[in-house]
């Protein structure tokens, strides 16, 4: 009988409130995203297609999306494979400090990014507790080098995060199957584990990429902000805001908003795939 | 349709990873390494349409015609504080255009500049521009000199003196052009008058930017009542045809900007470049781009002729006023203004 409670109708005829739930749900979403997200599209393109497309060629706005992406890039891939890392030892082993180390991988998350970037700059800064010993030619800071160490920095726990859960609740005995039939840890990993961690690669490699395409707060601090060389489309478009050229910050936020739009549709649609199998 | 699906995430998948491999194994090529020399700037907000539409390509139009070797430049923009923190941070900048004075002490004390950087032409100083107030067109406001800002109800932006060369000097103005009214009207500098104006405008402030780049974006976008900003600001506005008007204060303050050669990040082969380049601003040529773009000419008064926009400005005063930055700093900046304006 109570099996059966989720099956029970509680109305007769017609739902009322489904209409209204999810009228009520869209407009409050109206005025908090989805208007915000509208006037970016409709300042971007209100002195045509023809100047759109022009703010989107020239070629700083062009060098500031390709740097973002290839920064963001090889942050994704590294954090991905730290993260499967950390979620492999986290899981597997106990060990003195287990818990402190879950802790402080979570911690790039609660830190504001410009201490993120503050914090780099005192390492690896020309004149940091490192970046002095580094000779001028090697210097880190200021270069896209930094851009990716930052956005490591503020992404850090994103993947872990997202594949650890599901480390957590993996059904072990394949993994002790594969054992019992002879199979090296590697095959294990490489057969049985990897396989149902499909699913959480993809999202999280996916969250991070998104999250790094957006970074600002880290990046501003350590990438010196030269346009055309090391200023990432987030830094383009503040920049072009405060030089009162709205339409050209517009032009690439709205670049970025299709951007994250497609990456969380993968996101949902993906996933999904991946884990049915 | 399980199978199809699982095929169809597999193909996308690697097209996804394949297509992200392909087009992001490097880094992208930054523009100015096509060959030849480069000079990296870092300027205060308002520098860059004067810097990028005539004096880079007119110098690397000289540096070609002399040397047969292309030169190009990236630069920075940002609050003068702001960029002198980042070249004490270590930013590779070669030169710096600074709102204040003050700021290049700072670059000297943090060893980034270790030139003589007054003996310079015009002792360092490129150009200026005086400090105006905007308000919105047909003056709603009836606002004529600075004490109008004081009344109830008026909004006003101001950028941060935190991050702002340009908001100390409007603090500078402000101060000033009372200090300079009562001089004039009773022989001698009323102190209290002043204060107790920069006070009261402070009450009416609604928003302090970074810079004063940021603040006439946030004027332009229809924030507030007034703006106290650099008079080429508000000429630029208005050639863009934003809809605002410039009030020329009675009295009021000649804002003086310095450039200066980070020798700190300067090796030998560079170094000749950029102090040609630096030299280069004071020339007729460079001076003349300056008056176009609204700065007023800091060498030569004959020149700003040329520009029929500036207004004028019945009791005009520099800096020396105070005494110097030595002085307006500490003692205006810090004991008037951050001890008996913001603490109130």
């Amino acid at each position: 009988m109570s099996a059966n409670l989720s099956g029970i109708r509680h109305t007769q005829g017609f739902d009322i409130i489904k209409p209204l739930s999810i009228g009520a749900m869209i407009l409050i979403m109206l005025p908090l995203v989805l208007l915000p997200l509208a006037s970016i599209f409709i300042f971007g393109t209100n002195k045509g297609l023809a100047s759109f497309w022009a703010a989107l060629t020239a070629p700083d706005a062009v060098y500031a999306l390709k740097l973002s992406i290839v920064t963001s890039f090889w942050a994704t891939i590294f954090n991905v494979f730290f993260g499967l890392l950390a979620a492999y030892v986290l899981t597997k082993y106990d060990f003195w400090g287990r818990n402190a180390l879950t802790v402080t991988i979570s911690l790039p998350t609660a830190i504001p990014t410009a201490v993120a970037g503050f914090a780099l700059l005192l390492l690896w800064g020309p004149f940091g507790i490192l970046g002095q010993y580094l000779s001028p030619e090697a210097q880190i800071m200021f270069t896209p080098y930094a851009i990716i160490l930052a956005n490591i920095f503020v992404t850090f726990p994103l993947a872990f995060g997202v594949i650890k859960p599901v480390f957590d609740t993996m059904n072990r005995s394949l993994e002790e199957a594969s054992a019992t039939i002879g199979a090296t840890r590697w095959q294990t990993f490489w057969h049985i584990t990897l396989p149902a961690l499909r699913g959480a690669i993809l999202s999280g490699a996916l969250l991070t990429f998104a999250r790094s395409v957006g970074e600002f707060g880290s990046t501003i601090l350590v990438s010196g902000n030269l346009a055309g060389r090391t200023q990432t489309a987030p830094l383009y478009i503040f920049a072009k805001f405060n030089e009162g050229q709205v339409e050209a910050a517009n032009a690439i936020a709205i670049v970025l908003a299709i951007f994250s739009f497609l990456i969380f549709s993968i996101l949902f649609f993906a996933r999904d795939w991946l884990d049915a199998e | 349709m399980k199978k199809f699906k699982n095929k169809l995430a597999r193909v996308l998948f690697f097209i996804l990873i394949s297509s992200l491999l392909l087009t992001n194994g490097c880094l992208p090529t930054p523009q100015d390494t096509k060959g030849g020399r480069t000079i990296t700037l870092y300027g205060f907000s308002i520098m860059k349409e004067a810097l990028e539409k005539e004096i880079y390509p007119a110098f690397a139009a000289k540096w070609k015609a002399e040397h047969s070797e292309d030169l190009s430049f990236n630069s920075s923009f940002a609050g003068s504080e702001v960029v002198t923190n980042q070249i004490l941070q270590g930013a590779p900048a070669d030169v710096a255009i600074l709102s204040i004075e003050r700021d290049v002490d700072r670059l000297v004390e943090g060893k980034a500049v270790t030139n003589d950087w007054r003996s310079l032409p015009n002792k360092g100083i490129v150009n200026k521009t005086p400090f105006v107030i905007l308000v919105r067109k047909g003056n709603p406001k009836a606002i004529t000199d600075f004490p109008d800002l004081a009344k109830p109800g008026i909004k006003l932006i101001h950028p941060d003196p935190v991050s702002s060369g340009g908001a100390q000097w409007s603090i500078l103005s402000i101060y000033g052009s009372e200090l300079k009214k009562s001089e004039s009207q009773t022989g001698t500098p009323d102190k209290t008058r002043a204060l107790q104006t920069l006070q009261a405008i402070w009450k009416n402030v609604i928003a302090t930017p970074g810079s004063a780049r940021e603040a006439r974006t946030q004027f332009e976008t229809g924030f507030g009542d007034a703006l106290i900003t650099y008079e080429l600001e508000g000429l630029l506005m208005k050639q863009a045809n934003s809809p605002v008007e410039i009030v020329y204060p009675k009295s009021t303050i000649f804002s003086e900007h310095p450039a200066v050669v980070i020798d700190r990040n300067l090796n030998e082969v560079k170094r000749a470049s950029v102090e040609a380049f630096v030299k280069f601003l004071w020339s007729e040529e460079a001076q003349k781009a300056f008056v176009k773009y609204h700065f007023r000419s800091a060498t030569n008064e004959a020149l700003n002729e040329a520009n029929k926009e500036f207004g004028k400005i019945e009791e005009p005063f520099t800096v020396e006023y105070f005494g110097g930055w030595n002085r307006a700093y500490p003692e205006i900046i810090e004991q008037v203004f951050r001890d008996q304006v913001m603490k109130k």
